[in-house]
């Protein structure tokens, strides 16, 4: 069987689409991300350097990927962050963990290890303490399935 | 399936108001409710869902866990040493279970 130009066309748009789905760090990755802590939580989040979720770009195993947090706040009574919650929207199990913090007691910094199904968007949310959401994302690609 | 057994590394001694580091772990299978067995019948869910770390009694860090925390759950967070006193660190797992431990600190 030859390749026909359709065959080539339909793979390489093919291609593309796949490629443009996957691009880390996209305007549309990034509504998604929006779209989902809107579902979630019925919340306007905003995106913001001020938390950063740590994660490496690619991992052989989906089963223990780490996982770390760091958000810039003084946590004092006045300006701390009460919440923040992780998501892996391509999970079958999209909440992944939250964390629950107090001010002047604990640091809003935490390592974890999670499993990731697929290549994602790994979706992070800090809920400040008047309500404001923070969002950020970081692109994990995993090699294995590591909900299977 | 083996007994979870939880460790915890926390300095014995920290000056007041300065950060320190927790680190704990529990060796659980994480049973996600997601396997199968030879059967083709579903794995129970079974997950440790809940930590919580107190300080003399006041909670100072907690977090809800789901079925995407890893097998043998880990965590590193900072506490800020207020005064001396006892760390008391609890796993409850689907079920009903709980795993404990505490740990003593000294605040100079």
């Amino acid at each position: 069987m030859s390749l026909t130009r359709r065959d080539v066309l339909l793979a390489a748009s093919a291609g593309f689409a796949g490629a443009a789905l996957f691009s880390p760090g996209s305007a549309r990755a990034n509504d998604e991300a929006l779209d989902l802590v809107k579902q979630l939580t019925g919340r306007t989040a905003t995106r913001s350097d001020r938390l950063r979720l740590i994660m490496p770009a690619e991992f052989p195993t989906g089963y223990t990927v780490p996982m770390s947090l760091d958000i810039e706040s003084p946590m004092t009574e006045a300006d701390h962050v009460r919440q923040i919650r992780v998501f892996a929207p391509q999970n079958p199990i999209v909440e992944v963990v939250s964390f629950q913090l107090v001010p002047q007691r604990s640091l809003p910094r935490v390592s974890t290890r999670i499993r990731l199904a697929k290549p994602q968007h790994v979706v992070a949310v800090a809920e400040m303490n008047d309500g404001v959401l923070l969002m950020t994302t970081a692109w994990v690609r995993v090699a294995t399935d590591g909900c299977a | 399936m083996t007994t979870p057994t939880p460790r915890v590394i926390v300095p014995s001694a920290a000056a007041k108001g300065e950060i320190f580091q927790v680190k704990t772990i529990i060796s659980h299978e994480m049973e996600t409710g997601l396997r199968h067995d030879d059967q083709g019948n579903v794995i129970p869910r079974k997950i440790i869902n809940k930590f919580v770390c107190r300080y003399n009694n006041s909670v100072v860090f907690s977090v809800d866990l789901h079925e995407a925390i890893s097998a043998n759950p880990f965590f590193e967070f900072s506490l800020l040493a207020t005064e001396s006193g006892r760390l008391d660190f609890v796993w409850e797992e689907d079920g009903g279970a709980v795993y404990a431990l505490s740990h003593q600190l000294t605040v100079g």
